[in-house]
């Protein structure tokens, strides 16, 4: 056992595929700790929050303030309002209403600015002047005044029984809040999805929800295909007949469309994740069988189980002790690809919109399902589906490496 | 063997061929258009409209079009298609241009405001004498009046959904049309809002080419309805130019009546309209976003990105939030029958810990007031609708949601309590579980019924959401008894002629009580017979402050009993236009009061009339 485990950590590519799963494996595990509680939770109010860290505005303003004199601040906030698109565009505007500009530079902020103030006027409507320009420069105009206006900014409270504002505190241009002061600071890696939901946390428990079901559908596959190709390689003749005309016509059905119909016609009410991972494993089994069944076949007629046979064992006896560890290895590796494929396939079928339903827990494909259906893909809000299709795709990736890995040791035709 | 062979491969052939003809019959009349409409002009293919001339839609028309019958239901086509809150006028007319902004009604083919007689019971229109057919002949009473008969006659919904309230259409002379209503036991109008309705909404058609249609068809009603009518006259701004499953073109009649002074004075801008047909929302944004489409009638979720994030010019009717007018209700319905839903206490408890903002937020992506803004009521939140009730005198009973602790102290209060500690309320020993519902893809509203499952967990009441495919949930939901959606959404209608009264009707109505395939309304089997009598009582009162009245009531009503609640706003239609090609379309404030209806819902198609190319 030993020496089988050392030659295969030996192969690199088990132990890559080996490390990714693992990595990912305990991102499953530690990540709720560090982060608890329920991942299918909407935290923010709207679609899609960016990833980033938030910082709460409310617990900011209470913290306690330092005054920095940054002589870049004023810089940096007139730069977040005024890029140099918007400098070339507002030269457009001055020219849509024939304002002579002369030789402004337009690198210069202070003549440009002055210029701007002067003649800007939301209420003009230049010919031929698009709506979506007129907006735009009213909401340049608006953020350059917010940006501009140097004056303390007040906070107050209203009174609940007169309705009148108090003033409980001035904030200046030069007020910075320590991070580490403010009561609530959120970190969002990811950001959040189409419901407000943490992308991460819920990732996070998407792939232990898609893991089980690999689990368990490659599991059924697995154990359905072994068991049919047991019995038909080994006893052979009508049984062997009729499990393989069972097994053609699985074969010629392609399994994606079987398992379509099947969860399309259970309806969406009965589809958890393990009835999901039922159907797969009900549908994958079929390469499975036909592979033991060779194999067995070729066992069947060697020399120790015709001793079997004479000592009088029993059928099962002999399947389990005399066939079963000869190709318990390829079993193994067959599951793993089960496993992957039942991932990919709830995946597919999440995409389609037959997955498990969708409030109870997330999985990768129903994740994917949702960001599509909000068209995230079209709209650049990568973080709700590129990291769980990088996930979908590094377990898939890792099951097959740690596959190939196998199978350099164990397969006597690729072995060293 | 080899005869065998060939057999067989003939026998494909054969099986081949005739599965591949079937498809095109039904498209051989609109392929004949198709042929009649590209000879004149040899670049009238597809692809080759110039596109500082044409104007492109998204979001109208889905799939094929099967033809131009104004008097079918059936066409598929988005320019044969009556809108509550505006009739497709492109290419048939009705009499009037309803306008959802103020509720008015705006002659087109009728000259000046209807005139009601003393009594309520007949309104007389006059017809422009200007007013002409694609042919050249004049447009008449006698028109009129021939389509609504022939409506009747063949039964298709212009006819159906008008015969229990109009009498008679009548042409008096050439220019006058007199429209009858059906009268009560009273001698009163039975309805008159349905008369205003049908001023706004219903197609008028030529007498002399529906005579035309009856001779080809022998009269048969519903040969007449799936004609597809390749010879059809019209008298709006546009006809047919060419349909395919690609695209459908129309293109301008430059004899179109309409330039005579009595109406617009002018053509519309684009020399052609055309609806590229896309496979989905998907494809139909794209295009948008590329300026291959002027004016879109999809949701764009988070619309304001377009502009802020990728600079597009693109611009919404107003520049914030909810950057259109809202009119439409979706609302969710209690099943009253249900064992715990009959409990106006377990209702109103659902509805208040509801967190709206975050539907609004999600669902909505904002572009909806949230009910901080527009209180929750019968109403739609335009200014019109909005101040047809007192307010105030309902203020204490609307509820702006997310209130978890009033919901709560509801519960106790009214003794529904967990008493097993499994965290899920009892009422009469029974776990307070329930399935909340709505058609699966349906996204806004998938997420809307996410958040109300939400909320029972937060009070003690277990909901979850189930999504049925739409072919399955709307057999159940119109079934007359049903008992497997418990709490599910459906709509409310938006604005038009009939509104806010039909509103009132379709959320609390017991006329819908039983009654098997109801599209109508109240779902949910709620029955009151106060309700009943002011829904009666509404169309026949004229004075202002009695209607008001009566209103105050209908909503006191509704937030006390809470059969159904309202979970966001929604436009009437979504119109969003990208300014590559065109601009100055209509805006809120620009003083030209064109409501923003995809400039082709009633009178938003005037809008035709403003755009100007950009420069």
């Amino acid at each position: 056992m030993k020496h089988i485990l050392s030659q295969i950590f030996h192969t690199g590519k088990f132990t890559m595929g080996f490390c990714i799963f693992m990595g990912i494996l305990l991102l499953m595990v530690f990540y709720p700790l560090i982060n608890p509680g329920d991942p299918l939770k909407i935290v923010s109010i709207g679609t899609f929050a960016r990833p980033g860290t938030y910082i709460s505005l409310y617990d900011a303003v209470d913290s306690r303030l330092n005054t920095l004199k940054l002589d870049e601040a004023p810089a940096n906030r007139l730069e977040s309002v005024l890029k140099m698109e918007d400098r070339v565009k507002m030269v457009m505007w001055f020219e849509a209403v024939e304002i002579p500009i002369g030789h402004l530079n337009i690198h210069d902020t202070e003549a440009l600015l002055a210029l701007w103030e002067e003649h800007y006027d939301s209420t003009v409507r230049p010919e031929g002047m698009t709506k979506a320009d007129r907006n735009y420069f009213q909401r340049l105009d608006e953020s350059l005044n917010r940006v501009l206006v140097t004056k303390e900014k007040i906070l107050a409270t209203r009174d609940a029984s007169t309705a009148e504002l108090q003033e409980i505190r001035a904030i200046e241009d030069t007020d910075y809040v320590n991070l580490k002061n403010v009561a609530n600071v959120k970190r969002l890696p990811l950001g959040t999805d189409n419901f407000g939901r943490d992308v991460l946390k819920e990732l996070v428990a998407a792939i232990r929800t898609s893991l089980v079901i690999g689990l368990i559908a490659g599991t059924i596959a697995t154990l359905i295909g072994l068991t049919l190709g047991l019995i038909s390689g080994f006893i052979g003749g009508i049984v062997d007949d009729i499990i393989m005309f069972v097994t053609n016509i699985f074969t010629v059905i392609p399994a994606f469309v079987l398992l379509i119909l099947i969860s399309y016609s259970i309806g969406q009410d009965q589809r958890g994740p393990t009835t999901v991972a039922v159907v797969i494993g009900m549908t994958a089994w079929v390469w499975t069988a036909r592979a033991v069944r060779s194999q067995v076949i070729s066992l069947r007629n060697r020399d120790h189980v015709n001793l079997s046979k004479l000592s009088g064992h029993n059928l099962f006896l002999i399947i389990v002790t005399d066939i079963l560890p000869y190709i318990a290895s390829y079993v193994v590796m067959a599951l793993i690809l089960q496993i992957s494929g039942a991932i990919l396939a709830e995946a597919q079928l999440s995409m389609l919109g037959l997955g498990p339903k969708t409030t109870e827990v997330p999985t990768l494909g129903l994740m994917m399902n949702w960001s599509m259906l909000y068209t995230a893909h079209l709209n650049g809000y990568w973080w709700a589906y590129f990291p769980v299709l990088l996930t979908i795709a590094l377990i898939s990736f890792s099951l097959n490496l740690m596959n190939t890995g196998l199978d350099q040791v164990f397969n006597p035709t690729l072995r060293d | 063997m080899k005869r065998k062979v060939v057999t067989v491969l003939l026998a494909l052939a054969a099986f081949a061929l005739f599965f591949s003809c079937k498809p095109k019959e039904s498209n051989t009349a609109v392929a004949e258009v198709q042929k009649e409409t590209e000879a004149p002009a040899a670049d009238a293919s597809s692809g080759t409209l110039p596109r500082n001339q044409t104007l492109y839609w998204a979001g109208l028309q889905w799939g094929s079009i099967n033809g131009w019958n104004v008097l079918s239901d059936d066409m598929n086509n988005f320019n044969v298609s009556r809108q509550a809150y505006g009739t497709r006028i492109t290419m048939f007319e009705t009499l009037y241009m309803y306008n959802f902004l103020d509720g008015s009604l705006v002659p087109l083919i009728a000259d000046g405001a209807p005139q009601w007689n003393a009594g309520k019971t007949e309104v007389t229109v006059k017809i422009k004498k200007a007013a002409k057919w694609s042919d050249g002949t004049p447009l008449t009473a006698e028109d009129v009046a021939y389509t609504y008969a022939t409506a009747v006659k063949i039964g298709n919904t212009a006819g159906n959904s008008n015969k229990p309230y109009i009498a008679a259409v009548e042409a008096k002379d050439a220019q006058t049309v007199v429209i009858k209503a059906a009268l009560d036991a009273s001698g009163a109008a039975k309805n008159p809002l349905m008369l205003d309705n049908y001023l706004a909404v219903e197609y008028v058609a030529q007498k002399a080419w529906i005579q035309k249609l009856e001779s080809r068809t022998g009269s048969d009603a519903t040969k007449m309805k799936i004609d597809p009518a390749e010879d059809v006259v019209y008298s709006g701004p546009y006809g047919p130019y060419f349909a395919d499953d690609q695209k459908v073109v129309l293109v301008r009649n430059d004899n179109y009546w309409g330039k005579d002074a009595s109406m617009w004075g002018k053509l519309p801008a684009p020399k052609y309209v055309a609806h590229t047909i896309y496979a989905d929302n998907a494809g139909g944004e794209v295009a948008f976003k590329s300026g291959e489409v002027d004016v879109s009638q999809q949701f764009n979720s988070n619309v304001q990105d377009l502009w802020l994030k990728d600079k597009l010019p693109i611009s919404t009717y107003m520049s914030e939030a909810p950057y259109g007018i809202c009119g439409s209700l979706p609302t969710a319905y209690f099943n009253m029958a249900i064992p715990g839903l009959d409990n106006v206490n377990v209702r109103k408890a659902i509805a208040m810990a509801v967190d709206y903002d975050a539907i609004i937020a999600n669902a909505m992506t904002n572009q909806s007031p949230t009910f901080d803004q527009v209180p929750r009521s019968t109403m739609n939140p335009t200014p019109g609708e909005q101040a047809l009730y007192d307010q105030k005198a309902v203020a204490n009973l609307q509820w702006v949601g997310n209130d978890v602790a009033g919901a709560n102290a509801l519960l106790d209060k009214a003794g529904i309590k967990d008493t097993n500690g499994d965290g899920i309320r009892e009422l009469n020993g029974q776990k307070l579980s329930f399935k909340a519902s709505c058609p699966n893809g349906w996204t806004d509203w998938m997420a809307a019924i996410e958040i109300v499952a939400a909320a029972g967990e937060k009070i003690g009441i277990e909901i979850t959401s189930v999504f049925p495919e739409w072919s399955v949930y709307q057999t159940v939901v119109t079934q007359a008894h049903q008992m497997e959606y418990e709490i599910f959404m459906m709509w409310s209608d938006g604005s038009s002629p009939t509104m806010p009264w039909n509103r009132v009707r379709q959320l609390m109505s017991s006329e819908y009580v039983g009654v098997e395939g109801n599209w109508s309304g109240n779902w949910g089997q709620y029955s009151n017979p106060k309700v009943d009598q002011i829904i009666s009582a509404i169309p026949a009162t004229t004075d202002p402050a009695k209607l008001k009245s009566l209103y105050t009531e209908a909503n006191k009503i509704y937030l006390t009993d809470v059969p159904s609640f309202t979970l966001m706003y929604r436009p009437n239609c979504f119109h969003a236009v990208n300014e590559s090609v065109w601009t100055n379309y209509p805006e809120d404030g620009d003083g030209q009061n064109i409501p923003p209806g995809d400039l082709i819902h009633g009178y938003s198609i005037a809008g035709l009339y403003t755009i100007t190319p950009v420069k």
